[in-house]
């Protein structure tokens, strides 16, 4: 064999060797806590997050939030050691959460004896995926992002048959402590006619977050006195959308509003909406409030429109929090960002809300039963997110979202706070 | 002995004809020209009030963001009827050297400086330097899957070396993925590309369609000059009519079918510079689709044939701007590949015909 073709054959074992470890990587988990099983008193909890992709921005410092609860709790609740694994529910491939991945993962813990808590998921299509799994093994799930109302109610901006499908044994075992889309669209509303919006396009994702958050904005839009000038679902694949901004103008639009996530087009169709429409203001929803997506040194939109943009996440100001004074130092001391992710708090208070509730149980605290029982019970509960509890759908009583304007470092910089009035859900 | 009549798709084809096929590809822009004119459309709101406006601007608009897009999928799909034509091989790989020709333009022109704030000299004498290294990367990877996955292969049943290119169509997806990850990334937009140049009867005309074509019509000429009037073209010829012929006339086919698939793949760096100026982003999956589209466009002109690549690029690039823009991006694919198959029912050799063996 000449010296070119051994070449040429070991560039063909090196490509296929990082095809496999491309596609392999898409299953990692890391632990940390106690002991792993070895005997003793010890409990596992889970997290299932989107590791991969444009959504890091967010779940990296969220899975930092988790992992910042727990070390301050010692890897203990109560008299329990707590064994946590992150898991990754995308893939490399799809560059954002992936429906098989996530059923693996949810049958994980579903077929863990030690399994008592689950935090996840990030995205309201996985938990779609996740809930009725973790249903059937009768283990607590709380979301620390998901705001989809077709998960827990039967709203309008749900499908027909949510949220029963989701729960086939009959009983509830999902819980969020994020306020769901009726209250997220209502707050978008109040934002946008703040801005003086007289006609919005609305794009969506066609996920079940995008299209329902859409659909909700539809809804409520007569709630806020702005006007809905159409709602496309939108091909996320597609190189670009100046047809789709063509049409917008035409419609005479003076703002746009995208309903998804950022992996799914996110950031080619606002720099095609703005090419069209350079003055329109642009808002989104949490699933775009993000670096990702407002950073242009991120891959994100680029600087000249983040003047124009606005965005909603549960989260409002971190200082003005009962503890997030105190999160945001600890935040600080262990992973050195004093500015981190909206979204870091969520993870940490989701850890928070598992560990006090496996701890108030005492002796039961390995019994995924009587978690899931302590967890619905929850009133009043002091966090760092203010005081809150759950109603019988698992929905947390949390009523106000903050709307983020972008830095001039290209992050999500906290504005005010909405609190809406008027929703589908109340009116 | 009474004459067997003719089958009435057989008479349609033999009186509808090459010309009468391409009118009535005509008819989608004809038809949406006559309602712009005779309906109006909403051209913007003013004072609340919409603006109804009767002109073919709208129409213009579409064809002009059609025929630039339609640019990019002619340079692929010369790529494809160039190895379909010399070797009768789809070669799946080719879309995903085009992403790997973005991947190359976007990372090279960030590595030489070239950012928003370059002045115009310095951006075109880059651009052209990034053009020259994009086409150079994709012409040897192009090359280099030849030798490795075709040409030991060449003797070999039809479907092993159809399997291979699937093979490396995978892998240089996977080298995409670990190269820039698995999100659409945004890439700086050095040349303004939705800005404005000039006006055309109301249809504005930005720096993007211009990009797309001035790239893509110098090449189409130069392939089709270096075809016709060179020796290595006219071995590229006689390879494609019939390879045992030409090795006995002294030409050596093998550096032919190689000097083939450079050209391929040196147009599909072309056309990966382009698109990543064009778009603005790149992504590791973009040579799927793209592929996917351009390989129809080669179908739909004529396998084999680069004019008929060319006219199929355009054509689809049109078709999907209207479709886009006049009944919803949801309903362009099923559009498109209607088009195809309505053409292939009536003209199954193309637009303009096959060249390849058979059809020698």
């Amino acid at each position: 064999m000449s010296y070119l073709g051994k070449a040429i054959r070991a560039f063909l074992v090196v490509g296929s060797v990082v095809a496999i470890g491309a596609c392999g990587s898409s299953s990692k988990s890391s632990s940390s806590g106690g002991g792993g099983g070895g005997g003793g008193k010890t409990v596992d909890v889970y997290s299932s997050l989107p590791l991969q992709g444009a959504s890091t921005a967010q779940t990296d410092p969220m899975v930092n939030g988790i992992k910042l609860a727990l070390s301050e709790a010692g890897n203990k609740a109560g008299q329990w050691t707590v064994n946590y694994q992150s898991l990754d529910d995308s893939t490399a491939a799809a560059g954002k959460w992936d429906p098989g991945q996530t059923a693996a993962n949810a049958r994980k813990a579903a077929a863990d004896k030690k399994a008592v808590y689950y935090i996840g998921e990030f995205n309201s299509g996985a938990s779609e995926v996740s809930i009725p799994i973790l249903n059937q093994g009768g283990i607590a799930q709380v979301s620390p992002a998901n705001t989809y109302v077709g998960l827990t109610t039967n709203l309008p901006g749900s499908a027909p048959g949510e949220p029963q499908k989701y729960y086939p044994t009959g009983n509830r075992t999902y819980l969020r402590i994020v306020p769901i889309d009726s209250i997220q669209a209502a707050a978008d509303l109040m934002a946008m006619k703040q801005a003086g919006c007289t006609k919005v396009a609305v794009a969506n994702d066609k996920e079940a977050y995008g299209a329902g958050l859409a659909t909700l904005l539809g809804l409520e839009k007569g709630f806020y006195g702005v006007t809905i000038a159409s709602n496309t679902g939108i091909d996320p694949t597609a190189p670009n959308f100046r047809s789709y901004a063509a049409t917008v103008k035409g419609q005479g639009a003076d703002c746009f509003f995208f309903a998804g996530i950022v992996s799914n087009g996110a950031v080619q169709i606002t720099k095609d909406v703005h090419a069209a429409l350079p003055t329109a203001k642009i808002f989104g929803g949490d699933g775009v409030c993000t670096s990702s997506y407002t950073g242009a040194s991120k891959g994100g939109v680029p600087a000249a429109i983040d003047p124009l943009l606005e965005c909603t996440v549960a989260t409002q100001n971190l200082t003005s929090y009962p503890g997030g004074k105190t999160f945001l130092a600890a935040y600080k001391a262990k992973y050195g960002d004093a500015n981190p992710d909206p979204y870091a708090i969520y993870g940490y208070e989701a850890m928070k809300l598992g560990l006090d509730t496996i701890a108030s149980v005492g002796a039961q605290g390995n019994s995924p039963s009587a978690v899931l029982k302590a967890l619905f019970a929850t009133t009043n509960r002091s966090s760092v997110l203010g005081t809150y509890g759950f109603d019988k759908n698992g929905d947390t009583t949390l009523k106000s979202y903050g709307l983020y304007k972008v830095g001039s470092d290209g992050t999500p910089v906290f504005f005010k706070t909405l609190t809406p009035t008027k929703t589908v859900g109340s009116s | 002995m009474p004459a067997v009549p003719a089958r009435p798709l057989a008479l349609v084809r033999r009186y509808l004809g090459r010309w009468g096929l391409l009118a009535a590809l005509a008819a989608l822009p004809i038809y949406y020209g006559i309602r712009d004119l005779t309906h109006g459309y909403q051209a913007g709101v003013v004072a609340g009030h919409p603006v109804i406006q009767h002109d073919l601007s709208r129409l213009g608009f579409n064809l002009a963001q059609g025929l630039s897009n339609g640019a990019i999928w002619a340079l692929i799909a010369i790529g494809y009827t160039l190895v379909y034509g010399i070797i009768e091989l789809i070669n799946f790989a080719h879309g995903d050297v085009f992403m790997v020709g973005s991947f190359t333009a976007a990372g090279f022109w960030g590595s030489i400086g070239l950012g928003a704030a370059t002045g115009t000299i310095g951006l075109i004498g880059g651009l052209i330097l990034t053009l020259i290294v994009s086409m150079a990367v994709c012409g040897s990877l192009n090359v280099l899957i030849e030798r490795v996955a075709y040409r030991p292969l060449r003797g070999a049943p039809k479907l092993a070396p159809l399997i291979t290119a699937v093979g490396f169509s995978f892998i240089l997806q996977n080298v995409g993925l670990l190269w820039r990850g698995g999100s659409p990334q945004g890439v700086t937009d050095l040349v303004h590309e939705q800005s404005t140049v000039f006006n055309i009867s109301g249809v504005p005309i930005v720096r993007g369609y211009i990009l797309a074509l001035a790239v893509m019509v110098p090449l189409v000429f130069g392939l089709a000059w270096f075809i016709s009037n060179t020796r290595a073209g006219r071995a590229m010829r006689a390879t494609a009519q019939d390879p045992e012929a030409a090795r006995l006339m002294g030409i050596n086919v093998n550096a032919t079918i190689s000097l083939t698939f450079l050209l391929g793949g040196m147009l599909a760096g072309a056309a990966g510079l382009v698109y990543a100026l064009y778009e603005t982003n790149v992504w590791y999956f973009q040579g799927f689709e793209a592929g996917l589209i351009a390989f129809t466009a080669a179908v739909m002109g004529g396998i084999g044939n680069v004019r008929g690549a060319v006219l199929g690029g355009l054509i689809i690039g049109v078709i999907q701007a209207l479709s886009d823009s006049r009944m919803g991006p949801q309903w362009t694919e099923a559009v498109v590949f209607g088009y195809l198959i309505v053409i292939m029912i009536l003209r199954p050799r193309g637009l303009l015909g096959e060249e390849i063996r058979e059809a020698g």
